[in-house]
């Protein structure tokens, strides 16, 4: 094992060089645009967005009640998985198996501005 | 003895029939991937089944309760619906290949993983319960079919099963049989054009056979009674050497596509004379997963300009004068052969139909594609014919339901090894093989 005192301390420490040329580590620079939800509140922690919008710190999402309902669709386990379809053919699949989805999510998602895919699309 | 004259107002007509094509459900043109699992593929199973096994329960047991896995009581005798999973101990699993242990796993993969230890699970969308008694062979069942089970649950915690309830062959509209005239259907599998142990001259010998060249008067009648056929899978076998992803040279090229060109100046020769039908098999130029895609036209230059000339999806699904055809090329039977026994493969057949379900170990050993709202490999109709290609031999059996069907079961042998093809008749659903050999007597 080399050791500082071996021969001359210039040689060695000039030949085997013991410091990287670039000072400290370059860190990446973040260059992901801050999400559309701002609900994070611009810190970097990953926080699912869902979880602080249901605690009402949303502020810039138009998010109507209609969303929650829809939501709540999207997690009810009856209807079955909601990943990879979106909610008005996951409302027609639960139609056609007879499981009787209610009739207001279908009113609602036959609205304009309404999001057509589940709320986990795209964060997972 | 007359001479033989060329006596233009005895010209044999070939008989005809109605078809009528029903692929519509396996073809996914209008399908997207939306990134979905196969989570979605289970649950449209569960639920399509399930409902139909609710409907069938007051005929079986009506006095017992029904419940879910999570609602299960301890002692309580009840009955649970859901998928099956069979627990295997040999079944290759990806992650042994990251395993830190060298185990004693035998570097030659057996071609059957049934083994001893191998034990069901019953699963919805509560939970899952493994499963006990005797009633239940490991053996004979497989991963993704949905059944119903009269038990209760042990203080183990596990479901000892008294009884199955399987979802039973479907309804099937009565044939009017024995009356009309003899039509026949020509079935043949695993062609292999392009390979080593294929002869040519054999299936040249069936081309002729089918379009009428081949025999006197006598064999041209009865071979003007064929009226469809059907090539069953493996039509092509493209060297191997060839398909290893690389740019190939222009000579390779060449030899790649030879085995298709040989193939389609043969069944040109067919579709200028009878309605065809072509199905996509494992060797075969097409989609890997199950349902496979119709073999597209542009291989086929000579045939396709045929309207008699047909390429469908494999499993293929039509109708013949009201007869129904279900059938593939045989990948869902080969894969249950895999993963369970029976005496035979006909065996195999029969399950397929008694669990009402073409192909239940897709998706999980069989590739499928991720349907989100649909099983298609359900079987809605019981088909009178139930045909699978590339088999090792020639079987046939005539099935019966509990409530009347009947069901003709055929294996097609490979052709290129057997030189045997199936001929079917409609009007008794009678088979009989058709073989041609090439023997040069010296």
């Amino acid at each position: 094992m080399a050791s500082s005192t071996r021969g001359g301390r210039g040689d060695v420490k000039g030949f085997f060089r013991q410091r990287k040329k670039s000072a400290g580590i370059a860190k990446p620079k973040g260059n992901k645009s801050s999400p559309n939800h701002s609900a994070t509140l611009g810190s970097d922690v990953v926080q699912p967005a869902a979880l602080i919008s249901h605690a009402s710190l949303d502020l810039t999402d138009d998010y109507h009640e209609n969303e929650e309902v829809l939501r709540q669709f999207d997690m009810n386990m009856a209807y079955g998985p909601c990943l990879g379809m979106t909610r008005l053919a996951r409302w027609e699949r639960a139609r056609s198996l007879g499981l009787n989805p209610p009739k207001d999510v279908e009113r609602l998602l036959r609205e304009p501005h309404v999001r057509a895919d589940c709320l986990w699309d795209g964060r997972i | 003895m007359a001479a033989m004259e060329i006596d233009t107002e005895s010209n044999l007509q070939r008989k005809q029939s109605v078809y009528q094509l029903m692929d519509e459900g396996f073809e996914i043109q209008k399908e997207m991937y939306r990134g979905q699992q196969y989570s979605q593929i289970y649950f449209a199973r569960l639920h399509l089944m399930r409902t139909l096994l609710y409907s069938l329960l007051p005929n079986w047991k009506p006095q017992l309760p029904v419940c879910t896995v999570l609602g299960l009581e301890k002692g309580k005798e009840c009955i649970i619906v859901g998928t099956l999973f069979k627990h295997m101990k040999l079944k290759p699993r990806v992650l042994d290949e990251y395993s830190k242990e060298k185990s004693a796993a035998p570097l030659v993969k057996p071609h059957n993983f049934v083994h001893q230890d191998d034990h069901l699970v019953l699963e919805d969308e509560s939970g899952r319960v493994k499963l006990r008694g005797n009633v239940l062979l490991p053996s004979v069942y497989v991963t993704g079919i949905v059944v119903a089970l009269h038990g209760k649950e042990t203080d183990a915690g596990d479901f000892w099963v008294e009884d199955i309830l399987e979802s039973g062959l479907p309804d099937q509209i009565e044939l009017p049989l024995k009356s009309g005239d003899d039509k026949y259907v020509v079935f043949v599998s695993g062609l292999n054009v392009g390979s080593s142990v294929s002869n040519p001259l054999q299936f040249q010998l069936l081309v002729d056979h089918i379009t009428g060249h081949l025999g006197d008067e006598k064999e041209q009648s009865i071979a003007a009674q064929i009226v469809q056929v059907v090539i069953a899978g493996n039509s092509v076998e493209i060297p191997h050497g060839l398909l290893n992803g690389q740019n190939l040279a222009s000579k390779d090229q060449s030899k790649m596509s030879e085995p298709i060109k040989e193939l389609d100046i043969l069944l040109t020769q067919i579709a200028a004379g009878v309605p065809l039908d072509i199905m996509p098999g494992p060797n075969d130029p097409a989609n890997f997963s199950l349902p496979q895609q119709p073999l597209h036209r542009c291989l086929f230059p000579g045939s396709s300009t045929y309207n008699t000339f047909k390429s469908c999806t494999n499993p293929h699904f039509f109708e013949l004068d009201n007869v129904r055809f279900l059938g593939t090329s045989g990948q869902n039977i080969d894969d249950l052969d895999k993963y369970s026994e029976a005496k035979d493969k006909l065996e195999f057949m029969e399950r397929t139909l008694r669990w009402r379900h073409i192909a239940p170990t897709a998706p999980n050993t069989l590739g499928c594609y991720p349907f989100t709202d649909r099983d298609p490999f359900f079987i809605e109709r019981c088909p009178h014919v139930y045909f699978v290609g590339n088999q090792d031999k020639y079987e046939t059996r005539l099935m019966k339901g509990s409530e009347g069907q009947v069901v003709r079961l055929i294996c097609i042998p490979r052709f290129g090894e057997t030189g045997i093809a199936v001929v079917l008749n409609m009007r008794n659903l009678e088979c009989h093989a058709l073989s041609f050999g090439t023997q040069f007597s010296s």
